[in-house]
């Protein structure tokens, strides 16, 4: 049976991008068709279950029976994957929660592949996040999210200051959002479907819709470079999945 | 299927003859089909709106807005020739776009068929930029417009390979007649009774240029 993946997408700071990120990815395991279960620590409401309402299931991270929901089910159900997209400000806590029920002694002696998608900031708050989240990651594949897409700008930061950060952590990896045009993020927002079937003109329930070609363009460029990027890591390789060539969604 | 053709008349250079091709090109497809719809985005130059306000709406490609408003309805399959009368300034804007966006490949996925007929000059900046269409488009669906009143017979040895599409050049007061924004191409045909004034042939030639080319594609598709 293969090993569970849980795939942590997380920041202390709102507003940064992480459910957008979380959809891209349940995108790119969906054309790799990796099959993938998902939580949105959005209590009661969340983002993520909007667009992805099939795959999503709400959860409140703090409580010991969605807790129990999410960990004690990994090697029960058949998706091999799950994505947390994890509330902001609630990366740090919810790390330190996986640490005390033994979830991470149990990535590190490898039963569990664990990876964290840490989107950052522009400020230099995020810096001091990475040091506190890097504690939790002996075991874990940490990602560091630059996310461009709601024209956050990185010039805030000093470089040798980020690479002084960056350092300190071992394996841990760069990955750059590209921006999307705001009016096709817009689309898909208004539409609430996931960026792949936006892209294949389809409403929620498959049926045909009628987006803008221009804004579909923008869409699939756009998820064309994300997915360029989740290649570069490796993504399907660390799911165990290991195909990443021509998928459907990207003709 | 039913195939809907795009003329996309551009030039990164002004001044040099995309708007008296997009008018005679316009009216070629107005008279033989009895519809089209024609798009300037050529605002900063002599425009084809003012040439023919009936047929023509003006576009922009500087914001979402104005690229959506002209491009979904030239990726339209409905049957309704189209014509672009893509100004200088707009040149690398909407070929960014159209290559980001993948408009020929849906184009092609739609049965609507792009030709960019590519207005040559002689200098550098034509060069780059037929350069990066050639990149682009397909070598069937790239046809240069030599101008003679512009090239002089000068056109560079790399844009002479692929199709061409040939203007010749006419007399300075003929030029001059025809730029008035009350003359009409067609309009003259119909009008004029002697056929062999060089004004009535050079009409003549240039509709059977358009028609060759439009034939060209029809081959092409079957």
């Amino acid at each position: 049976m293969a090993k569970p993946v849980v795939i942590v997408v997380g920041a202390d700071k709102g507003g940064v991008g992480k459910t957008t990120v979380s959809r891209t990815l349940l995108d790119y395991f969906s054309a790799n068709s990796v099959p993938t279960r998902a939580f949105d620590t959005e209590s009661p409401r969340g983002t993520l279950k909007r667009f992805h309402p099939d795959l999503t299931e709400i959860v409140d991270m703090t409580t010991t029976s969605d807790q129990m929901k999410i960990f004690d089910t990994l090697n029960a159900v058949s998706p091999s994957v799950t994505v947390i997209d994890v509330r902001a400000g609630l990366l740090s806590p919810s790390l330190a929660s996986l640490r005390d029920i033994g979830f991470l002694d149990a990535a590190k002696s490898g039963q569990i592949t664990f990876a964290v998608f840490h989107i950052l900031g522009p400020s230099i708050a995020s810096l001091d996040e990475i040091a506190e989240t890097a504690n939790f990651m002996q075991g874990a594949k940490y990602f560091l999210v630059k996310n461009f897409i709601n024209n956050t700008s990185f010039f805030e930061w000093d470089q040798a200051t980020y690479n002084s950060y960056f350092r300190r952590i071992k394996d841990a990896t760069e990955l750059t959002i590209p921006k999307l045009n705001e009016m096709a993020y817009e689309q898909v927002e208004v539409a609430s479907v996931p960026f792949l079937k936006f892209v294949a003109n389809k409403g929620q329930d498959d049926e045909a819709a009628n987006y803008s070609f221009v804004l579909r363009g923008y869409v699939r460029h756009w998820l064309s470079n994300v997915w360029t990027e989740f290649d570069r890591i490796k993504l399907t390789d660390l799911v165990g999945s290991g195909k990443s060539g021509a998928r459907m969604g990207e003709k | 299927m039913q195939t809907t053709p795009v003329y996309i008349v551009c030039s990164p250079r002004p001044l040099i003859g995309k708007t008296l091709v997009a008018r005679q090109l316009s009216e070629f497809l107005l008279l033989k089909n009895g519809d089209v719809a024609a798009f300037d985005i050529n605002l900063k130059e002599p425009s084809l709106l003012d040439y023919l306000p009936r047929i023509t709406e003006t576009a922009d490609v500087n914001n979402t807005f104005g690229k959506m408003a002209l491009m979904d309805r030239v990726i339209a399959n409905d049957g309704v020739a189209k014509v672009i009368d893509l100004g200088f300034h707009a040149f690398d804007e909407f070929f960014e776009m159209s290559e980001e966006i993948g408009f020929m490949k849906e184009a092609a996925r739609r049965g609507v068929s792009p030709i960019i007929l590519f207005v040559a000059d002689v200098d550098r900046d034509s060069a780059r930029a037929y350069s990066r269409l050639e990149q682009q488009i397909a070598p069937t669906a790239l046809v240069v417009v030599d101008n003679e009143y512009v090239v002089r017979g000068e056109l560079a040895e790399a844009m002479g390979h692929g199709r061409m599409l040939r203007i010749a050049a006419l007399p300075t007061f003929l030029k001059t007649y025809i730029d008035r924004l009350s003359f009409s191409f067609t309009g003259y045909l119909r009008g004029e009774q002697d056929s062999s004034t060089e004004l009535h042939q050079w009409i003549r030639r240039n509709y059977l240029s358009f028609r060759e080319l439009e034939l060209s594609l029809l081959l092409q598709k079957s």
